[in-house]
């Protein structure tokens, strides 16, 4: 199997966008709530076009470039497959009323929020303490970013498979 | 990729994730070496992300961390010395054997108040219902004992009462937290005063404990506070106050447990020796 430019450049985004959301970022001085999960939404802009086996799988390969950017997460592999889940539910939406422009942010939201579950529920498990505003803050970052951000990465995704670069 | 080659490297991949999961939180090796990939591989990129410093001014800035961290620990000392002296040299530990010691550990009760663990245990001499005090005054009573530390119950706790005398006068009467029936307004950390005898208490009476038989729960004569406010006369029997204390729960550090010593020799009536 060759790497197409498609792949490569969807590793690159992701990796870029773990670099950036653990060490940019924060370096910049944004705080925590008000960076947004840039993987995430890379996750689900290929998730919502191809389906839930292909999100489920491209999830949990970028949740464990997040996993193993440093400060790397502990329990090591949670994260992966919360990512994995996520994935697997923004797939859900591909065939869902598929014209409509929403339809990409609704994805996203989605997986955002099962990002925040797995959160909210391995601290519960662990009984470790847990930022429940914050959480919510980011989601909605999260989602507004995604909202600018989805329809580009869509496009160049389309322009690539209609090239057959894809 | 066909779907089914796909799907079935799902599963191997998120069978691997889980399995390394569970690795991790037995505490397996394999997931140390992980971790450990993962920072040698990224970190180098972060480093150079986040803009790190030449390596001259790196070690000028490690040296300036080393003698910062090494300053504010002398200085911590100096202040833990001082406030040991004060404890030691206070009017609490006149005629008394002192333990001194340190709080270790502090808990926010989820019923209000607070306790706090000292290094101190019942190897040490430590025994449960001793007094603890600060330099300013009472600090509590110890409630439970291990073998190197105990366990205090901070005053104001939700259940801790202490019979006390006020004033010049010596007047009866309890210090309790706010309860929630309570007819005042009190502000946050202060203590209710409630009058055994018919009296009224004054702004500014120093109250003290009472002390009880053997010097526990509390021994005699320790500051607890001074009452702060005097409630309104509502035509009530005895007027209740409110008592600021005099030590300040949010910041204890340094405290002694007073070793209760029993009498061995009997009190001869003054006037009867020749």
């Amino acid at each position: 199997m060759r790497p197409t430019l498609l792949g490569v450049l969807r590793t690159a985004y992701v990796l870029v966008a773990a670099l950036v959301v653990a060490t940019l970022l924060p370096r910049l001085g944004a705080e925590p709530r008000w960076v947004p999960d840039l993987v995430l939404v890379g996750v689900v802009a290929t998730a919502v076009l191809r389906g839930p086996v292909h999100g489920a799988l491209v999830g949990l390969l970028a949740g464990w470039v997040v996993e193993l950017v440093p400060p790397v997460g502990s329990p090591l592999g949670l994260a992966p497959l919360v990512m994995m889940l996520a994935g697997l539910v923004a797939g859900f939406f591909r065939r869902s009323s598929s014209r409509s422009p929403l339809r990409a942010p609704a994805a996203l939201l989605a997986a955002a929020a099962v990002v925040l579950v797995g959160r909210l529920g391995s601290a519960v498990l662990a009984k470790g303490s847990v930022e429940l505003v914050d959480g919510v803050w980011r989601l909605l970052v999260t989602v507004l970013v995604g909202g600018l951000l989805l329809p580009a990465l869509l496009a160049l995704d389309r322009a690539l498979v209609r090239r057959r670069l894809g | 990729m066909q779907p089914t080659v796909r799907r079935r490297l799902l599963v191997v991949l998120a069978s691997l994730t889980v399995a390394l999961l569970v690795a991790d939180l037995a505490h397996l090796a394999v997931a140390d070496g992980v971790r450990r990939a993962g920072g040698l591989v990224l970190g180098p990129v972060q480093r150079a992300l986040a803009g790190a410093p030449r390596d001259d001014l790196a070690a000028i800035e490690s040296e300036n961390v080393r003698l910062r961290a090494l300053a504010a620990d002398q200085q911590h000392r100096l202040d833990e010395l001082g406030r040991l002296d004060e404890l030691l040299g206070g009017g609490a530990a006149t005629g008394r054997t002192l333990l001194p010691a340190r709080v270790v550990a502090t808990d926010v009760s989820a019923l209000g108040g607070r306790s706090v663990t000292i290094d101190v245990g019942s190897r040490d001499g430590v025994r449960t219902d001793s007094t603890v005090v600060a330099a300013d005054g009472l600090v509590g009573r110890v409630v439970s004992v291990s073998p190197w530390t105990s366990d205090v119950q901070v005053l104001g706790s939700a259940d801790s009462v202490v019979a006390v005398r006020v004033g010049p006068a010596g007047t009866l009467g309890t210090v309790s937290p706010p309860a929630p029936g309570d007819s005042e307004s009190r502000p946050r950390g202060s203590l209710r005063l409630v009058g055994i005898a018919p009296s009224t208490p004054v702004v500014g009476d120093v109250v003290r404990t009472l002390g009880s038989v053997d010097e526990t729960p509390y021994a005699a004569g320790i500051v607890v506070g001074t009452v702060s406010a005097v409630d309104p006369d509502r035509g009530q029997l005895t007027r209740g106050a409110t008592v600021r204390p005099s030590v300040d729960p949010d910041a204890i550090d340094v405290v002694a447990v007073v070793v209760p010593v029993a009498r061995s020799t009997p009190r001869s009536p003054t006037g009867a020796r020749r």
